[in-house]
């Protein structure tokens, strides 16, 4: 039997993983690294290059170098999130077909399941150098609040990347994996996991093996990368003031300023202060520009204590969500490499009232728990069993526009929940159910998922006919939605197929075109 | 049911690509190779005939073209596909598709062991919940989460995934499903509370004329003949003591409900507040009243939001300034976008509190909003000032004049830089 493999398909950094005689292995690339940079350029010689060399040669080439995509897929272009991309990436990201963000470089324009793609097939490639044969089977992971259609995308980019998606988890379920496949005691653990472009927070209950989701939340625009831009921003502000030189419209400046933030940043962690030293980053007529500057760890954190703080706030709602109180929380995890601060150690503490657990590596604890899950599905030895949840809401559109949910975020699955509604209107023959997932309690706020109608309602007066409308999510996630007029026992149903932001077409051309391209590579 | 179409037994199957296929040497179109992508190991026919983007029979040739030259091979039946037929997305289903009598079949891969315990359990899925848990009626929550667990670990789909256990699929999923919702209920002191009264009800009132199933398989019989007839979904389930209870709940909160919406009709916003909140507690899970419960506390909010911007107002006049901030600030709560007071907080904040960290937010977002409104440009300009940020102070200064060219103010600040 081949080989099935865990990804952590990161905002920065991509991790792989397998199973070695019940082991997890975390394997390096080429280079020797154990994460690969989620990065994918194509040089001014047009040559493709993924993660390391792609993150070398990033500078010189900023426009036609791709990172965070991850902050794109499965997002409509006309979203926040995508606008504020727009003004802040150096590459350029243009309208797609089917309203979706692409990314357009060196003259030829990606959708981002194929960055994704680009991304998942080197890393399927890192292991099957490891490992000696082929690998076609992975778990992935992605942030807990991935709605259906980011999660898609990322399934369809493993289609992309030639591997067949056995799950996608949850990055924060997945460490729990990790942590609960070698603690077996009964504890109930809080996932703390901020990388470079998602935070995510789950409570869970584990015992022998056997991990339940109590709750989850977070927020899939928040990381790392924010930290960097809060220091790229106060580097512009002083050195506009002391040289009254704008250096936002200069995309190599920008793209130094923002490697030196995150080094300064990442210097912070272990030190109380560092030099910003960037000589020669603008002219003007009375000659070169330096930017020299001393940071030390306060003023860091004083420019980024309300995103920390935010954290706090979507961490108290989720412990809350539990059920729980701080204190109940046997076990702090801290994941994802922007914990290394000390100030977010600092804060999780005090908010539980307690140390984070030192045992896991935050790089790579995600990406075991994935192989781990991988292992656990197909192997004969069922040791560990993960409850896995809805990650949002699920419900129907009401009268007035209202979304009302039948499903909560965080329910154990597989699930069925019916509920029963009535007409609006006197002699009202037919209803529309409209399927929607999301949080917002108006409708309009949350994704379409499908729709259909129920007619033949026998005519009464408003409130009078009772339908029962049945949600049913199966194991694997697929949601089937009825709806039964129950005087008549009429029933209509539908199967809601998540489609990512690609049409079936547009996976095939894709695939084939990137076989294309192996052909040319290996010709 | 529908979905299945005129083949039901080929559209249950659940196709998944070889181990060792090689998909290199094919010869397929664009549309083929689609169909062949859709192909996932969880994705039933009946479904791959709706979404795999060719005409379901040729679907259907194409899956049995591949199967027979070793591509593929079928999962298990899997769960019947729920969806109807036809381009409209949604049919009509068939209430009355019975259950077929599961048997006891050395060849699938879950041992007979497995398969005696999940009929075992499947037919005792009507029992009370505490005993589908196997624990006693007044158990801990923390040994209900115990035994919820143990039992998962036996009988979640995961366990058999991939596996060939051909009906215990769907055997396995209910049971399952019925865990769940045992340890759901009983985790939760309301929902359990409900449960136990009306445990206690159904005690006294006289038993309901049903055929007990049988709980149990003699091991030593072939146990063949386990079935229960297929209980429609819509009817009255056969052991429901809680529908009376809840019953009674749910009037009680419909008169809440309809008490706050008359409230909410004549304008009486807190009064409604109350009492659609009530309605919800009596009711947890009705869903409309909590969408309209949204509606009304935006109203209760904007009301606040009107009160506490008035009191504000006349603190700034007969009062403190420094109360006016608070309350202003308070008002934000409600409405953190409304422009106006952002930039009255960002004034005070400013002037007053000596804040200029936090008057800055204010008055940032007080010009996020209303980018074209030169006072709070130049109320931004200041503050940077104040705070030292000369250049970001010449560019809003100069922004507000350029906004309002006749504002000697912010001239006279742009000048003094
Ligand atoms: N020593 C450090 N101190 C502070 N921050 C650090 C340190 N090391 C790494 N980081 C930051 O951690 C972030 C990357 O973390 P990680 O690799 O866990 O993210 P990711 O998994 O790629 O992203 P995500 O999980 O959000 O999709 C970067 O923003 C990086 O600057
Ligand atoms: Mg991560």
């Amino acid at each position: 039997m081949s080989r099935v493999i865990g990804i952590d398909l990161g905002t920065t950094n991509s991790c792989v993983t397998v199973i070695e005689n019940g082991q997890p292995t975390v394997i390096p690339n080429a280079g020797g690294y154990r994460t690969t940079p989620s990065m994918f350029a194509i040089s001014h010689d047009g040559k493709r290059l993924v993660g390391h060399l792609a993150k070398r040669q990033a500078i010189t080439n900023s426009r036609n170098t791709v990172y965070a995509s991850k902050r794109l897929i499965g997002r409509r272009f006309d979203s926040a999130e995508v606008q504020k991309a727009i003004d802040l990436c150096p590459f350029e990201i243009v309208r797609g077909a089917n309203d979706d963000p692409r990314i357009k470089i060196a003259g030829k324009t990606f959708t981002c399941p194929e960055i994704a793609g680009i991304i998942l097939r080197e890393m399927k490639r890192v292991a099957e150098e490891y490992i000696g044969e082929p690998v076609s089977e992975a778990v992935i992971t992605v942030p807990a609040y991935f709605n259906d259609t980011q999660r898609q995308s990322t399934k369809d980019a493993g289609k992309i990347a030639g591997l067949e998606v056995l799950r996608i988890i949850n990055e924060p379920t997945a460490a729990a994996m990790a942590y609960g496949a070698t603690n077996r005691s009964e504890e109930k653990i809080a996932i703390y996991d901020l990388g470079g472009g998602t935070f995510d927070i789950s409570v869970l209950d584990m015992s022998d093996g056997v991990i339940e989701v109590l709750a989850t939340a977070g927020n899939t625009f928040l990381g790392g990368e924010d930290f960097d831009r809060r220091i790229v921003m106060h580097l512009l502000e002083r050195f506009q003031e002391e040289e009254s030189i704008d250096l936002r419209t200069d995309p190599m400046a920008l793209q130094r300023l923002k490697d030196a933030a995150e080094k300064a940043k990442c210097d912070l962690s272990s030190r109380e202060s560092t030099e910003v030293s960037l000589p020669f980053i603008s002219s003007d007529d009375s000659g070169p520009r330096h930017l020299q500057l001393e940071l030390d760890r306060g003023t860091l954190e004083s420019l980024v204590d309300d995103l920390v703080q935010g954290t706090v706030k979507t961490v108290e709602a989720c412990v809350q969500d539990a059920g729980l109180t701080p204190g109940d929380v046997d076990r702090v995890i801290l994941v994802g490499g922007q914990t290394r601060m000390p100030l977010i150690q600092k804060t999780a503490g005090e908010f539980f009232g307690k140390g984070p657990h030192k045992g896991v590596n935050p790089d790579e604890v995600v990406a075991i728990g994935a192989a781990m899950q991988a292992e656990a599905l197909v192997s004969d030895d069922k040791d560990l069993l993960l409850l896995d949840v809805t990650p949002l809401s699920l419900g129907i559109a009401t009268a007035g526009g209202h979304f009302a949910k039948l499903i909560e975020r965080n329910t154990t699955v597989p699930v069925r929940k019916t509920h029963i509604f009535t007409t609006t209107r006197d002699n009202q023959t037919a209803v529309k159910i409209r399927v929607l997932q999301g949080e917002s309690d108006v409708a309009a706020d949350n994704d379409l998922l499908g729709e259909f109608v129920l007619s033949g309602i026998r005519p009464a007066p408003q409130g009078g006919p009772e339908i029962d409308v049945c949600f049913d999510i199966d194991a694997n996630g697929i949601v089937s939605v009825s709806a039964t007029d129950l005087s008549t026992g009429k029933e209509q149903s539908i199967t809601v197929n998540a489609t990512g932001t690609l049409s079936q077409d547009e996976i095939q051309k894709i695939i084939e075109e990137h076989e294309l391209y192996e052909v040319e590579l290996k010709a | 049911m529908a979905a299945g179409g005129g083949a039901g037994a080929i559209g249950a199957r659940t196709p998944r690509l070889a181990s060792d296929c090689d998909l290199e040497g094919l010869d397929l179109s664009p549309a083929e190779g689609f169909l062949l992508s859709r192909i996932d190991g969880h994705t039933p026919q009946a479904l791959l005939r709706q979404v795999g983007g060719l005409p379901p029979d040729e679907v259907d040739r194409c899956i049995e073209r591949w199967a027979e030259s070793g591509l593929l091979v079928f999962v298990s039946s899997g769960p019947p596909a729920r969806s109807g037929e036809g381009d409209s997305g949604f049919g009509e289903a068939s209430a009355s598709a019975a259950r077929a009598p599961v048997a006891i079949d050395p060849q699938l891969e879950i041992s007979a062991e497995a398969q005696q315990a999940a009929l075992a359990m499947d037919a005792g899925l009507e029992r009370p919940y505490h005993e589908i848990l196997g624990v006693e009626p007044d158990a801990d929550v923390r040994t209900i989460k115990r035994a919820y667990f143990g039992l998962s670990k036996e009988f979640h789909p995961d366990r058999y995934f991939r596996r060939d256990i051909g009906p215990y699929a769907d055997v396995v999923e209910r049971v399952f499903r019925r865990i769940v919702e045992a340890y759901e209920l009983l985790s939760d002191p309301a929902t359990r509370a409900e449960v136990q009264r009306d445990l206690a009800a159904a005690a006294q009132a006289p038993p309901e004329p049903q055929p007990e199933p049988p709980l149990e398989t003699p091991a030593e019989e072939p146990a063949a003949e386990i079935s229960r007839p297929r209980k429609r979904r819509t009817g009255p389930r056969p052991f429901s003591p809680l529908t009376r209870a809840f019953a009674q709940r749910r009037a009680k909160a419909k008169s809440f409900f309809e008490a706050g919406m008359a409230a909410y009709a004549e304008g009486r916003w807190l009064e409604a507040a109350g009492s659609v909140r009530l309605a919800i507690a009596f009711d947890p899970r009705n869903a409309v009243y909590k969408s309209r419960f949204v509606d009304v506390r935006q109203k209760v909010a904007d009301v606040r939001f009107e009160q506490l911007t008035k009191e504000a107002d006349s603190a700034m006049t007969f009062r403190d300034r420094g109360d006016a901030l608070k309350l202003y600030e308070e008002a934000l709560h409600y409405k953190p976008f409304d422009p106006q007071v952002n930039h009255t907080a960002a004034r005070l904040a400013w002037l007053v509190a000596d804040d200029p960290r936090r008057a800055k937010e204010y008055a940032v977002r007080a010009c996020e909003v209303e980018p074209e409104q030169p006072e709070y440009r130049k109320t931004l300009g200041m503050i940077y000032k104040a705070a030292g940020l000369k250049a970001n102070a010449r560019r809003e200064l100069q922004c507000a004049l350029r906004l309002n060219p006749k504002d000697d103010e912010a001239r006279a600040e742009l000048k003094s830089l």
